[in-house]
């Protein structure tokens, strides 16, 4: 939502990926006084994709930032969306509840990613994250995903693991603490208390 | 956001190389139980057991199904039942064992710990009551494990304490003659006993507890062959130091895997979380043996010189990863050698490349002792009290905690094979290369004084 003092937008650039993208995109933002306070970038098969959030002047609208923006690309280099923050549509979480992580292996099976992301919608499941790793066994899908409270947990995984026999792919839905705690060197107690603090578990 | 290669790690650890949380194992004092008389006492118990326990199981399962890790046994440790038995007849202990079997039964454990007696100065009354009531005790209960700690560092080795016991087991594995002498797998002798160990036959709760405990046995012998032989394939030279750097990461993270099931068992039971004990405990599953890691490092052939070399490297390397991970580490920590659950070492047993004091050599160094050793039946207790004696020695010397878990098995001879199925596995009887001559010495009874701490050339 854009403020009458401030307004606020997200901005996303789709481009093919070469040096010095961030440097184009963040300098035009920044020329126009923005204050950029959320960034999350990948590449994904030689592409690369940026969102972020900025504030600017009151004066600043939509069009003059996607405009800054696009003059640092050559023609037809990106593709840039920037649309004002609307605050009320993020005030929730579109689910509350823990975080657990998806793993699934097997071979490439080109309707997977379709069942597997159908299936969790079904149930309500929100997915926060989620990438592919290519190996010599195979491919490994790994989603980070939050689970409303009110589901059981035992019985998602059995129906996980049946969804996924017919493909012939394993699967597993496991808490994110075991992943933490294997990689992480705080404090494990710490870690407990944390999940015990947090809004959404 | 994880990367890739820490989510695909975990996993690879939970279902390739079968880590596993091996026991959650509750403390519970029932000092507090003792009643006029012995069905009072019993009651006591049984109900305090209950009500402490009872959620054990299922809060395990949920934890378990929540993180993806197996927690394969959940057990119960409580204070020495010998302090019950002040005043006690061998009948007595009996009905306590089986109060224990029957409340461990009713909250869904597969094994309860504490029919213990510490007796490395001397032996109270109840202490002789338990020790002389475990022939009928592990003959006639089915969960219950026995564990008499006989020396320590700082009090010596209490010799008639050991010749008691020696005797015993000879009784015990009499009154379990049908089942191959099984009732010796639930008892252990130990030197310098540790008060938090999760990890059965010598589970229980000693002085210094809390009330009532959550300690966590992890294992994992599976990974670390795994990092050991990953390692070797993409540096096949190199040297030990690496492989122990190897197995130190590695014991970090299964450390951290124990503390983070434990603590949380502990904070849904409402009860104090003890220690995570990170013992290479090995299975009869091929991958899941020690015997194998030995062999991953270049050990070809398990008694071999160089073998407890190789046992040295990885308990020091498990505690020093453990120790990192975790300010709660305890219990035994490092790596177990019990003969009849590991498959290669059952294997090299024999085959006659490990004999008993290639065994013996390597619980200087490791992280318990002589375990689940099958001898032949007609070792007499004179021999057995001689072979406990040596292994307190080692434990009492160099200040580390030594056991004896043996089966002297009826009727049997060297090389004849034994199966007890399940965890505890099979093997073949092993030989005693010099089965007399120790009579005269251990005879003599009385106590081997405490060592003296300096001049420790």
């Amino acid at each position: 939502m854009t403020t009458k003092q401030r307004p606020r937008y997200v901005i996303s650039v789709l481009i093919a990926d070469r040096v010095g993208i961030l440097r184009d995109i963040t300098s035009a933002v920044t020329e126009l006084g923005g204050d950029i306070d959320g960034i999350s970038q990948t590449v994904v098969a030689g592409y690369f994709t940026v969102i972020l959030t900025a504030s600017f002047k009151a004066s600043v609208s939509a069009q003059t930032v996607h405009t800054a923006i696009l003059q640092n690309f050559g023609e037809n280099e990106a593709s840039i969306v920037v649309v004002p923050y609307d605050a009320r549509r993020t005030e929730r979480p579109p689910v509350l509840g823990p975080r657990y992580i998806v793993t699934v292996t097997g071979r490439r099976h080109p309707r997977v990613l379709k069942t597997i992301t159908a299936f969790l919608a079904d149930r309500g499941i929100n997915i926060e994250d989620w990438y592919v790793h290519f190996g010599p066994a195979g491919m490994t899908q790994i989603g980070e995903i939050i689970i409303p409270r009110v589901l059981d947990v035992q019985q998602l995984q059995d129906e996980f693991r049946q969804l996924l026999q017919p493909l012939g792919m394993t699967g597993c839905v496991q808490h994110e603490n075991i992943f933490r705690a294997t990689n992480e060197v705080g404090a494990i107690r710490a870690l407990i208390e944390e999940q015990g603090n947090v809004q959404n578990d | 956001m994880f990367r890739t290669t820490e989510v695909l790690t975990t996993i690879r650890m939970l279902q390739e190389e079968h880590l596993d949380v091996r026991a959650v194992t509750m403390g519970i004092n029932i000092n507090d139980c003792a009643q006029r008389d012995m069905a009072a006492t019993a009651r006591a118990v049984s109900s305090k057991i209950s009500l402490k326990a009872r959620n054990l199981v299922r809060i395990c399962d949920d934890i378990s199904t929540k993180y993806g890790i197996p927690i394969v046994n959940k057990r119960l440790a409580v204070s020495p039942a010998s302090f019950l038995l002040e005043g006690r007849s061998k009948e007595e202990a009996l009905r306590l064992a089986q109060a224990l079997d029957q409340a461990a039964r009713e909250v869904g454990v597969n094994l309860i710990g504490g029919f213990t007696a510490i007796v490395q100065k001397g032996i109270t009354p109840g202490e002789q009551v338990l020790i002389e009531s475990l022939p009928v005790v592990l003959s006639r209960t089915q969960r219950v494990c026995a564990a008499v700690n006989v020396a320590t560092t700082k009090a010596g080795i209490n010799v008639d304490a050991v010749r008691l016991v020696a005797r015993t087991i000879v009784q015990v594995a009499a009154a379990t003659k049908k089942n191959n002498g099984f009732g010796c797998a639930k008892l252990v002798v130990f030197a310098n006993i540790p008060e938090d160990n999760p990890f059965m036959a010598g589970a229980f709760l000693g002085p210094g507890e809390p009330e009532c405990v959550i300690n966590v046995g992890v294992s994992g012998p599976g990974v670390v062959k795994r990092a050991i032989e990953r390692l070797l394939a993409a540096r096949p030279d190199c040297t030990l130091d690496e492989i122990a750097e190897e197995v130190k990461h590695t014991a970090f993270r299964v450390t951290r895997t124990g503390e983070l099931i434990g603590r949380e068992v502990a904070k849904r039971l409402g009860v104090a979380f003890g220690v995570v004990d990170l013992s290479l405990a090995p299975t009869p599953r091929v991958g899941d043996s020690v015997g194998e890691i030995y062999q991953a490092m270049g050990v070809r052939v398990l008694g071999a010189p160089g073998t407890t070399a190789a046992v040295a490297l990885l308990n020091d390397a498990v505690k020093k990863g453990g120790a990192f991970a975790s300010s709660s580490v305890g219990g035994l920590s490092g790596a177990f050698i019990p003969v009849t659950e590991d498959h290669a070492l059952a294997k090299a047993v024999a085959e006659g490349t490990l004999s008993l004091e290639k065994l013996e050599a390597m619980t200087a160094v490791c992280s318990v002792g002589l375990d689940m050793i099958l001898l032949p039946g007609n070792t007499n207790a004179a021999t057995l009290a001689g072979i406990i004696m040596d292994e307190a020695a080692l434990g009492v010397a160099n200040n580390k905690t030594t056991a004896v878990r043996i089966i002297p098995v009826p009727g049997a001879k060297p090389g004849q094979r034994v199966d007890f199925g399940g965890l505890f596995g099979s093997g073949v009887v092993a030989r005693i290369n010099c089965p007399t001559g120790a009579a005269e010495f251990v005879n003599r009874g009385g106590h081997i004084p405490a060592p003296l701490r300096s001049l420790t050339n």
